[in-house]
């Protein structure tokens, strides 16, 4: 056990640093984990995650998921609810690639199937998303266009034949969240932006063509809902962000907060840490920013998943509507969102800080779209490249616990540096075919960087925010094919 | 060693320690560092030289808007360079770097990751005797 003074147990998988742990805590932090994952847990979390809980105007709790682990100001796998009047919004709460989120589409195709074209598959693929470094878009869009593109997301690409007719309603917040002003973002993050939409990325982001997994069909019932019928059926899922813009937004914010913090008179104990009252102008201005990133971001994927269906129809000679590749879903688990939640007996717009984290609002919530409605919003939980990852459903208890969150993949436990030096990329290329997973890698060094081993258990995390009842199991999904960034 | 990577710091992101006899060849090595973190420096020819100037409030805020600009134009125009001559300003709160490189060719440069961005994390600029170090955290 980590030796954190004054924590306790407050269920199986919940633990609780009281607010006396540390000068300045508002409230306690609250942890979820495992023993072993807690014991596992770098001492960082523990110091971030405090830090967090001394902030202006944060309600209830500081949160760390089952995933966390050490990131900038704020702990990724952190959450944190502030009062829209008294408390801040902070940049490093989002993160720099704001609105880095999972989007998972389903196919009726069967493993058997897809295998004996894998390579074929995944190589056509990898030529129509660009990926890793310096990576430029094929769309074509004009400077001009970025400020409706940013402002209205999703419904942007619906408009623009982009999106099928029910992708929108598959995304968070319909793939368009409201109050974005292009006018807040700055030249050079439209410039870093504008060649990048349909782009992969590189570091932890990926494409994987994935499998359900027949050992963990875990809620045939509920996956029923998804689409999700047979236990060898094929899905695609997709991790990535908002590219050069959403991080040239972060940095610019950073930098301005550092200076406005002075004027408003607030410390932080981290200067990662920098925040600015979400009522100030410089918080307004940060958020309609913020929001273009995220609005970018839906985009992106939109995109790509587009290039996606492009590529089966090519490989499998049918349209990808007679493949049934429908969008299940897709979430943000970097942002900064305006919600209502009920806490301490009233019901209160707070403005929930996602860093690492995935929102998981359970049955009958407004904002669950309606095919969801009564069993919750989906939860997509990406694990590393070797071991799969899972899909979940959000729950009332999230809704009374934890602002609507959960976990948002599996937490890295090792450096890259060290993830290189303990299995070169080519050999890591070689075991993952040998294990079914035919992979394309823009770089053999980044490859190695995302190695299994160089991830927490993402069965253990799943399992602790499943026991802890803040989402709920459905069905877990394994790589046959991975396109890494 | 004038760039040493710091494996121990940012898991999930990249973290180096630059030392050099003056703050100018520091500017120089921090840049270098970022280079290689992005690609191998080996691969790249100075085909296309670029002049930078970069101005900003104090030394620190210089190193970091300068690295940051180099980023920008890494996404902006596709350009990695391989060498920096950096000429700082008396009062350390401006330079004009001439910097060598190429636009990336995916099929030449060993290319590695993309540096999101420059962090606050442990940044910082400080004198060690006749030393000079910067520490430098990447978002990747």
């Amino acid at each position: 056990m980590k030796s954190v003074e004054g924590i306790k147990q407050v269920s199986e998988v919940s633990w609780e640093i009281p607010p006396s742990f540390k000068q300045g805590m508002k409230v306690p932090a609250r942890i979820y984990a495992s023993k072993t994952l807690l014991e596992n847990m770098d001492s960082g979390v523990f110091d971030q995650v405090t830090n967090v809980a001394c902030l202006p105007g944060i309600v209830r709790c500081a949160y760390a998921m089952a995933d966390a682990h050490w990131g900038y100001g704020f702990p990724i796998g952190g959450v944190a609810a502030f009062d829209t009047e008294k408390g801040v919004i902070s940049p490093g709460g989002v993160g720099f690639d704001v609105n880095c989120g999972m989007r998972l589409i389903r196919t009726n195709l069967r493993v058997s199937e897809v295998r004996p074209r894998i390579k074929e598959l995944v190589d056509l693929i990898y030529t129509l998303v660009p990926v890793g470094v310096g990576a430029r878009s094929a769309q074509g869009f004009a400077e001009s266009q970025i400020g409706d593109i940013t402002s209205l997301g999703v419904r942007w690409c619906a408009e623009h034949d982009l999106a099928w007719d029910d992708d929108p309603e598959h995304v968070e917040e319909g793939g368009c969240i409201k109050g974005a002003d292009i006018g807040k973002v700055s030249r050079e993050a439209i410039k870093r932006g504008i060649n990048q939409f349909g782009t992969l990325g590189s570091g932890n982001h990926y494409l994987e063509i994935q499998v359900v997994d027949p050992e963990r069909f875990l809620d045939p019932e509920l996956a029923k809902q998804f689409g999700i019928v047979h236990d060898d059926q094929v899905m695609v899922m997709i991790h990535c962000g908002s590219r050069g813009f959403g991080h040239q937004i972060c940095t610019d914010y950073l930098r301005n907060f550092e200076s406005g913090m002075r004027r408003f008179g607030i410390q932080v104990r981290d200067r990662d840490l920098a925040c600015l009252p979400f009522s100030s102008k410089e918080g307004k201005d940060y958020y309609s920013a913020m929001v273009c990133a995220a609005n970018y971001a839906f985009v992106n994927r939109q995109i790509i998943v587009n290039k996606v269906r492009e590529a089966f129809q090519r490989t499998f000679h049918k349209e990808a509507e007679a493949l049934d590749m429908h969008l299940i879903y897709d979430v943000c688990h970097n942002i900064a969102k305006v919600e209502r939640h009920s806490y301490d007996g009233s019901s209160m717009d707070v403005v929930v800080h996602r860093k690492g984290a995935t929102r998981s609002f359970g049955p009958g919530h407004p904002d669950v779209p309606k095919p969801y409605k009564s069993i919750g919003q989906p939860v997509i939980i990406g694990g590393s490249m070797e071991t799969g990852s899972y899909l979940l459903v959000g729950t009332q208890k999230a809704m009374e616990e934890t602002f609507g969150s959960t976990a948002h993949g599996s937490g890295r436990t090792m450096s890259r540096t060290a993830a290189k030096r303990s299995v070169r990329g080519s050999e890591l290329q070689e075991r993952m075919l040998q294990h079914g997973i035919y992979v394309k890698a823009a770089t053999m060094d980044g490859l190695a960087e995302e190695a299994g081993m160089a991830y927490k258990d993402i069965s253990q995390v799943v399992e602790t925010m499943h026991r802890a009842g803040i989402s709920k199991k459905v069905v877990a999904l394994r790589p046959i094919g991975n396109i890494k960034g | 060693m004038p760039v040493k990577f710091l494996p121990d710091v940012a898991l999930a992101d990249v973290a180096y320690e630059a030392t050099a006899s003056s703050l100018q060849v520091l500017f120089e090595e921090c840049a270098r560092g970022l280079t290689e973190v992005m690609v191998d420096p080996k691969t790249v020819r100075a085909r296309e030289k670029r002049t930078l100037r970069v101005s900003s409030e104090d030394t620190d805020r210089l190193l970091y808007d300068f690295l940051t600009e180099l980023i920008i134009l890494k996404d902006t125009d596709s350009i990695l360079f391989k060498s920096y001559s950096v000429k700082l300003g008396k009062d350390g709160k401006s330079l004009v770097c001439a910097a060598s490189g190429e636009v990336i060719d995916r099929e030449r440069h060993d290319l590695r990751n993309d540096a999101k961005a420059v962090t606050m994390h442990l940044f910082g600029i400080r004198q060690e005797g006749m030393t000079w170090k910067a520490t430098i955290v990447l978002d990747i």
